[in-house]
């Protein structure tokens, strides 16, 4: 099993974390709290002035997050922006309503067997040990993405991490971070939107209803796995990564 | 209260980082101190790596002043259950192999070990584990990567 030298440390890394889950550390004293309060001071009244330089500035930015929290305009811009192997997540306060409709083909999609879709990338493609061959594989946008389906379960394998290829959209919660082979991947529990942004840069296809996704990287390639409906499932399939 | 909270994940850190019996006094001190200069804490960062960064440097004074090495005295639990079924000599096997590779982590230099043992015992990102060893995140890519070389020379060669 013992690669090449300059191979990557995944499966070290892999038994890294199962060893750091079977590790057994006594848990925390149950009275740490209220020791922790017997030793802190009382507390003290304050002798700074009231009105400093830097309490003025918080009130002042205290009033500008709810003037900006209350216009409309203001609420559309409370947005973050996670961007992680490939997939650009956009984490809105107040999303809209999910798309609708069913999916589009991307750009220059085509049928192909596990073979052509091989023999038509110039990325080392991978499959799933925990599932059945692919009921349907497909190479799109030039070899920049290959899509394999099984029923409810959707693989996506892209090539390049640095620009954006796919643009999600969702409300809270925050993406939760895990890790997926050793490496770390993000989870996003609930449906939301997904827009695939073509390789030239043309206009991104119509955003369409994506459902709960493990996202990850292995070596230069994105993987995006969208179906399993827990993470758990989701990691049983992404572990299986051969 | 933040003591309820985070105790678990400190305590943790501070067994894992070396303190060993004397976890308990660490956690306590380090409550104590993220208390005292909860004003110099910037909203705008999270809130456990911050602590751990207390806890960290108080299991590094505490092993310092023991003037010997930071240990990691830990022992392995049962492996989570449900695994499915195993021959006994595989499990054997499994059980001898991750003892091997947590000596090999103890053994590492204080740095590296470090390091591993954020990354991967407490499972914390790159940049958690530069905000609590204090150091910059490339160093932390790189004694994370020195780590791994050296674990790998250690156990790799007979059982990667």
């Amino acid at each position: 099993m013992n690669s090449s030298e300059n191979n990557s440390f995944d499966d070290l890394e892999a038994e890294l974390l199962a060893l750091g889950a079977m590790i057994d550390v006594p848990p925390p004293p149950a009275d740490l709290a209220a020791t922790v309060r017997a030793r802190l001071p009382e507390p003290v009244p304050s002798r700074r002035p009231r009105w400093t330089a830097r309490r003025i500035a918080a009130v002042l930015a205290a009033f500008l997050v709810v003037l900006v929290a209350a216009t409309p305009q203001g609420r559309a811009a409370v947005v973050s922006v996670l961007r992680f192997a490939g997939v650009q997540i956009n984490v809105e306060e107040q999303p809209g309503p999910l798309p609708t409709g069913l999916p589009s083909p991307l750009p220059g999609e085509r049928r192909v067997t596990l073979e052509q879709a091989r023999a038509q990338v110039t990325f080392p493609l991978a499959t799933l040990a925990a599932l059945p061959a692919p009921d349907d594989v497909r190479v799109a946008d030039g070899g920049r993405v290959v899509s394999m389906f099984w029923p409810g379960v959707r693989l996506d394998q892209y090539h390049g991490m640095l620009t954006d290829i796919w643009r999600k959209e969702l409300g809270p919660p925050f993406p939760e971070s895990t890790f997926v082979n050793g490496v770390t991947g993000v989870w996003i529990p609930r449906q939301h939107g997904l827009e695939y942004l073509p390789a030239g840069g043309g206009p991104p296809q119509p955003m369409r209803l994506a459902g709960p996704t493990l996202i990850w990287q292995r070596g230069q390639v994105g993987m995006r796995l969208e179906g399993p409906p827990t993470l758990a499932e989701a990691r049983v399939i992404a572990d299986s990564v051969r | 209260m933040l003591v309820a909270r985070y105790s678990a994940v400190a305590h943790r850190t501070a067994h894992l980082l070396g303190a060993g019996a004397e976890a308990e006094d660490v956690v306590q001190e380090a409550f104590v101190k993220a208390y005292r200069h909860l004003a110099g804490f910037r909203r705008d960062s999270a809130f456990r790596p911050w602590l751990l960064r207390i806890v960290a440097n108080e299991t590094h004074n505490l092993t310092r002043g023991r003037g010997r090495r930071a240990e990691l005295a830990v022992r392995l639990g049962q492996e989570p259950e449900g695994s499915g079924p195993e021959d006994p000599a595989g499990a054997a096997v499994a059980a001898d192999r991750s003892a091997r590779l947590l000596a090999a982590v103890r053994a590492l230099p204080d740095r590296e070990r470090e390091a591993v043992v954020c990354r991967y015992f407490l499972q914390l990102s790159e940049a958690e584990t530069a905000e609590v060893l204090g150091c910059p995140v490339g160093s932390v890519k790189s004694r994370t990567f020195r780590g791994l070389r050296r674990l790998r020379e250690e156990v790799g060669r007979e059982l990667l």
